[in-house]
């Protein structure tokens, strides 16, 4: 059976995996903390709060749901296992055979793509990050960035390989290719499957963010829409899923919020939606004090984004739908049979992770209980491991302690570890250990070089306009947004129902929001009055009506190709506000 | 002035015998009265290796030697914060409490000496230039960058660097290095990589077990860099 130290050893080895995604994450976790910075100063206790409400509360606020989901026509199916959960999706789907996918991380970790496919539906994948490494195969190595582990060179080979030779490997080519393909699937396919952020209890909605604009042509599908979701995906009301919603995008992709936050209200007129909730452990997970708080994840990946590990070796080490920190916590809960009880001890414990989850889950203090529970399994140690820790532990009990106690650390230290790795690293490892005692030389304080650190750029403070109209428009801006006098000729023209200053985010309500129209049209002008111009995502709640809604945070864009961001994915890139009455 | 002890841990005493001896003679300086503990360990590499009982074991050694005194001045982070904030959960209630008792006592030297009342009259001066690496335990479990810090400040002549991504890990972890040893040495490279684009050529950390790592690579790698611990650099700037 392989184990992460036999992928991990491939990973780095095939392509020197951590030359590329090292600086990816340093840039992503420094840009992350800035975006967070400019958000309220209690972001996370807020969205902790919300989330740790939501654990204590699990089956009530489930019951609330499927209540309010009734009353919107909505069905809600609970499934216990993967293989149930399939099933409904198989049985919801009916004798649809044409089915455009967005991405869920709940549906990675039942197979659902896969088990339909075997099923003889056609299935594509349309996110662009999950179209590229569906190519590919091998799974995605990132939460929210799927395809982050592969260059737009071998991106380009894929897409060749699979019938489509483009003239370069311009990650706006490459996206904008994918994106014609998934936009004619979506004219001529049978039903929608998507994933759900967070479901709200007191009000039946769902909250889903994304950036190309496929979920917004998946909710919207004539016909049929299934939601595949987690058990603990839920909170108890819209302010919770604001909280949650506000250190989201900061925490995953440095954005102020995604493109699209669509707040899922009654499905459109001729829809059928169904919602499908997996536990699939989960309900295991909650009944163990010591782990149930891993179930407040909102699957944002800011702790690999951070961890020092994943960096090194990319999610494909893992060998799990969940990589890093997370992933080594989730997976041997979710499949304690699975195999996986190696991944909590691929870590170096330094916290990294814990300092990074916005909602306050102590990660790597649950590694820590996870190996010990491993240990005592004896899923992990064998034999020669067990009694050499016994003979550590009587060898420091001695008495006179001291002289055993150092020699054993010695022969621990120097010859222990070569022991009981494989001879094969040998070659491979260069570290070498200092014989004790050497004396140091003083004379290297002294001969020291000029500091020649790359240090990244830290921006300078901005200084905000002083009203929330004017940091609306500075945001906004920063997207791409216009502030045109009048609306450009063809524009498709809507009223907001509010704006946020601190993302630039225009709020749409309706029954529903028409996002197709939103999608065709070659322009979108939005009307917005400076009176409803609120400061963060949190003052929203006010405007969010009772049915549908859709946060609109720049045009539509992604970054699914090494990072770089390509705007104007489904939709136009076209957007204009409209500030009326006008500003003086 | 105080009575304090000193706990020298057990990869220290193997693999740098001579830094209990300067941190004693920096403690002394102070004008402390200075006992040693050695021969024992905290347990972690047993409780990072999920090995409770053992680690209780080793542990419960380590509080016994421990329990006549008001405070364990310990020269190395990750053993200061395992015993602080781990050891006591290997006991069960009620007994946990009369091991976080002692567990409490117990502070990394940086975190001793930055609050000792006889520091302003220490004179420090050792001129020449080093690179901190602080490790991630005294960082984000003990919280004692800022006291990390205000010590070396206090050296006359010395210039203090900071390496780029300070507050990445270097990759050591334990059992980590030995477990997982691609990944431990690609992660070490890029903190070796980080730390050598200072130009120092001297690395100084609260925690020995990062420095072991960090100099078996450079050693290995043919980089020019020394590993130094806080006692080994305050006692040199005494004299």
């Amino acid at each position: 059976m392989t184990g992460f130290r036999d992928r991990a050893r491939r990973e780095i080895a095939e392509e020197h995996r951590s030359a590329a995604l090292l600086p990816i994450m340093r840039k992503l976790v420094a840009d992350s903390r800035a975006m967070l910075a400019r958000g309220p100063a209690d972001a996370r206790d807020r969205a902790a709060a919300a989330r740790a409400d939501a654990v204590d509360r699990l089956e009530e606020l489930q019951r609330r749901l499927r209540e309010q989901l009734a009353l919107r026509g909505v069905g809600y199916h609970r499934a216990a296992t993967a293989a149930e959960a399939v099933d409904i999706v198989r049985r919801l789907l009916g004798d649809a055979r044409r089915v455009a996918k967005s991405k869920s991380m709940v549906a990675e970790e039942i197979g659902l793509t896969h088990a339909l496919r075997e099923a003889g539906i056609d299935v594509l994948e349309t996110d662009i990050g999950e179209y590229i490494v569906d190519l590919e195969g091998r799974g995605p190595s990132h939460i929210t960035a799927p395809a982050v582990h592969l260059n737009r060179a071998r991106i380009r080979d894929l897409l060749a390989r699979a019938g489509a030779p483009l003239e370069t490997d311009d990650p706006v080519v490459l996206s904008q290719h994918i994106r014609d393909v998934v936009g004619r699937y979506f004219q001529d396919c049978d039903a929608a499957i998507t994933g759900a952020n967070t479901a709200i209890a007191s009000s039946g909605r769902f909250a889903i963010v994304e950036n190309e604009g496929n979920v917004a042509l998946g909710v919207s599908h004539p016909r049929k829409h299934i939601i595949v979701t987690g058990l603990e995906k839920v909170v108890a009301d819209e302010a919770g899923a604001l909280a949650i919603l506000q250190v989201l995008a900061p925490s995953a992709t440095a954005q102020p919020l995604t493109a699209f936050t669509h707040i899922l209200g009654s499905p459109p007129p001729g829809q059928e939606r169904h919602v499908v909730v997996v536990d699939n452990g989960r309900s295991r997970i909650l009944a163990d004090p010591r782990y149930r708080d891993v179930l407040r994840c909102i699957r944002c990946g800011a702790c690999m984004n951070a961890c020092p590990v994943y960096r090194a070796v990319s999610g494909l080490a893992y060998g799990s739908p969940y990589m890093g920190p997370i992933g080594a916590v989730i997976s041997p809960l979710l499949w304690p049979r699975g195999g996986q009880a190696d991944l909590p001890f691929a870590s170096t414990l330094c916290g990294a992770c814990t300092e990074a989850c916005p909602v306050g889950i102590p990660l790597h203090r649950m590694l820590l209980d996870l190996r010990a529970d491993a240990v005592e399994r004896g899923a992990v140690a064998g034999r020669a491991e067990r009694a050499a820790w016994k003979a550590w532990a009587a060898a420091f009990s001695l008495p006179t302690g001291a002289r055993a106690a150092a020699a054993m650390a010695r022969l621990g230290l120097r010859g222990g570890g070569r022991l009981v790795r494989p001879l094969a690293a040998r070659g491979a490892d260069p570290r070498l250990l200092p014989e004790p005692a050497e004396p140091h030389d003083p004379a290297l304080l002294a001969a020291a070089g000029p500091d020649r650190s790359e240090r990244p750029v830290i921006a300078p403070e901005e200084v905000l306009p002083p009203t929330p109209v004017e940091r609306f428009r500075l945001r906004a801006g920063q997207l791409g947004v216009g502030f045109p006098a009048a609306a450009p000729a063809s524009a498709l023209e809507l009223s907001a129902a509010a704006a946020v200053a601190s993302t630039g985010s225009v709020l749409l309500t309706g029954a529903p929001v028409d996002r197709r129209a939103l999608l065709a049209a070659p322009a979108v002008a939005l009307r917005v009055d400076p009176a409803t111009v609120v400061e963060y995502p949190a003052g929203l709640e006010p405007y969010l009506g009772a049915d549908d809604a859709l946060i609109l945070t720049g045009p539509s864009r992604t970054a699914d190709i090494e990072k770089v961001i390509v705007r104007g994915i489904h939709g136009s890139q076209e957007y204009a506000v409209l500030l009326e009455p006008p500003i003086a | 002035m105080a009575s304090v002890a000193l706990f020298d841990p057990c990869y220290l005493q193997t693999l740098r015998p001579g830094d209990a001896g300067d941190a004693r003679r920096v403690l002394e300086a102070l004008g402390d009265t200075v006992t040693l503990i050695d021969g024992r360990c905290c347990g972690q590499p047993a409780f990072n290796s999920g090995f409770r009982t053992e680690a209780r074991t080793v542990g419960r050694q380590l509080l016994k030697a421990a329990r006549a005194h008001s405070a364990i001045v310990t020269t190395s982070g990750s053993c200061t914060a395992m015993v602080r904030h781990y050891l006591p959960g290997l006991w069960q209630p009620p007994r946990d409490a009369a091991a976080a008792s002692i567990a409490a006592r117990f502070v990394d030297f940086a975190t001793y000496v930055a609050r000792h009342p006889a520091l302003d009259r220490l004179g420090l001066r050792l001129p020449g230039v080093v690179v901190l690496h602080e490790s991630c335990h005294s960082r984000r479990e003990l919280h004692a960058s800022a006291a990390f810090s205000a010590i070396l400040s206090r050296i006359d002549g010395l210039e203090v660097r900071e390496p780029a991504f300070a507050e990445e890990c270097c990759g050591f972890g334990g059992t980590f290095a030995v477990k997982q040893p691609e990944t431990s040495v690609e992660i070490m490279r890029a903190k070796l990589d980080a730390l050598g684009a200072t130009g120092a050529r001297v690395v100084v950390s609260p925690d020995y077990s990062c420095l072991a790592h960090l100099q078996s690579g450079a050693a290995g790698l043919g980089i020019q860099l020394e590993a130094w611990t806080l006692p080994e650099l305050l006692a040199r700037a005494l004299a």
